[in-house]
């Protein structure tokens, strides 16, 4: 390999909630667009709930965000945004076109698994091939990395960023990288605000697809019950409960996470579009969030103590019911002002 | 959420952003530690522990392969695991037994080893010590398959 000269774009580093809405915000504010985080979020439909089992996982698990990506498609269709986007079945091509990139001055992002990116703690990694970061230079055998769940901007070796852009299995990035080659500097937000929460409203009440949407959330609370007789062994039950906790507080923000941020875009676009009804609902979204963040303790509490009493399990089934109700009723209004908006 | 109820202080709590109420009413972004981790990161590494001495053991006892023990551990499906070393399900499955574990090429090996990122050597031996803390430490060389074994204090 040619010595490659170092460098650093001067990209503002900062964390954000999660990678992919964080990620894009970053290179939209880089570009001249000074969008909040839960701004793209909200406009790119983030919030979602989906309830699944795969061949590619041990054990039934939640996510409750859009499909990995959308954000970034829902912002280029939104905002008009123009993103160049590439895979490279050749790993050397792949690398040399972020080299070339960085070259021109432009920060590139990538899709990556998670496990390969060292410089996070050991017990954050995990195999996952949907995460976002943005290369932003070079420095001898590494590159310069902004990754929004990093305090720093990280350095990681050229090997590690490799395998993580070649990792193989289901939904193998295969070297996605992206950017932004056009962004206006005026686009119609008002616009995209309306056509990001009608979206929503239906992506999480009206999708015919029994995982998705509140009907998800009503498949997850009657599916927990079952939870016990899948599990390996106790300890194994004990992990798999926990890991509500990690997908609802932690691991890419959470549910009650993107809860806490939709509630804040719908504050911001009620500030942007003048709609003071849109705040009251902020509010009603902050307490969602508030009950998920319940469920997810009272799970972490049941997984540590091994507490798996039918009457516990019955228990966490009916809070999470009862989040179904709740976002059902909330997304049902929601849709309603939608369409005075 | 307040952001009062979002603070978690403390260290070694890896920092996050999270969207909370503010005191004032406002809605926006703090760094915060993390609930999870002060919490329940010792739980994590106490049951990561019980999987890897089991399998240890089995392993010990000739009914499970190293393999078994980190798929175990990455919690990763035969598919999935299949999917990432780009071999088949059905060769993966041979590979979780000790006779199958022994046909394997070095380049398969090598490649669950990137998978696993660990050091192929890790694939056939585990090192054990009574020491307490010492530094061990796989040093990489241009030789893939070969490593310095650094152990040092």
């Amino acid at each position: 390999m040619n010595k490659m000269n170092d460098l650093v774009i001067p990209f503002e580093h900062r964390m954000f909630a999660h990678c992919e809405s964080g990620t894009v915000t970053g290179l939209l504010n880089h570009g001249g667009l000074p969008l909040t985080e839960p701004m793209v979020f909200g406009i790119s439909s983030g919030i979602l709930f989906l309830y699944f089992k795969t061949p590619a996982l041990p054990f039934p698990t939640f996510v409750v965000r859009n499909f990995p990506g959308q954000m970034i498609r829902g912002v280029s269709r939104r905002l008009g945004v123009k993103f160049s986007t590439a895979k490279y079945r050749d790993q050397k091509k792949g690398e040399d076109a972020i080299d070339a990139l960085l070259d021109k001055g432009i920060p590139v992002a990538c899709r990556t698994d998670f496990y390969y990116m060292d410089y996070l703690p050991a017990y954050m990694r995990a195999h996952f091939n949907f995460h976002y970061l943005t290369i932003v230079g070079r420095k001898g055998s590494k590159f310069l990395v902004s990754d929004c769940y990093s305090t720093e901007l990280a350095e990681l070796e050229r090997e590690s960023l490799r395998k993580g852009r070649y990792p193989g299995g289901s939904f193998d990035p295969r070297g996605f990288l992206f950017y932004p080659v056009r962004v206006p500097q005026n686009p119609d937000i008002d616009a995209a605000i309306r056509k990001g929460i009608k979206a929503a409203c239906f992506n999480m009440l009206r999708l015919p697809v029994k995982q998705v949407g509140v009907k998800g959330i009503r498949l997850f609370s009657k599916k927990i019950m079952e939870w016990p007789g899948m599990a390996r062994n106790e300890d194994h039950l004990s992990h798999e409960i926990m890991k509500i906790n990690i997908l609802l507080e932690d691991q890419g923000t959470g549910g009650a996470g993107y809860r806490f941020m939709y509630a804040t875009f719908l504050r911001q676009a009620s500030e942007k579009l003048n709609a003071p009804a849109l705040r009251e609902m902020s509010e009603r979204m902050m307490l969602v969030g508030d009950d998920w963040r319940r469920i997810s303790i009272y799970a972490a509490r049941m997984g540590k103590n091994h507490d798996f009493g039918e009457t516990k399990f019955r228990e966490l089934s009916e809070k999470i019911a009862r989040q179904a109700d709740a976002e059902e009723k909330f997304f049902t209004d929601l849709a309603r002002i939608a369409k005075t908006l | 959420m307040k952001e009062k109820d979002a603070r978690v202080e403390g260290k070694d709590t890896h920092q996050l952003v999270m969207y909370v109420e503010k005191d004032d009413g406002s809605y926006d972004s703090i760094m915060t530690g993390s609930y999870l981790v002060k919490n329940y990161v010792d739980d994590f590494w106490d049951k990561k522990k019980k999987i890897e001495d089991e399998f240890l053991g089995k392993i010990k006892n000739g009914e499970a392969t190293p393999i078994m023990l980190y798929m175990m551990l990455e919690e990763l499906t035969e598919v999935e695991l299949a999917g990432r070393v780009g071999i088949s399900v059905r060769k993966v499955k041979k590979h979780l037994t000790p006779e199958g574990f022994e046909t394997m090429t070095l380049r398969t090996l090598k490649r669950y080893a990137e998978v696993f990122d660990v050091p192929v050597v890790n694939l056939m031996q585990a090192v054990v010590t009574k020491k307490s803390g010492l530094q061990i430490r796989a040093e990489k060389t241009k030789n893939p398959l070969f490593y310095f074994l650094r152990i040092e204090g």
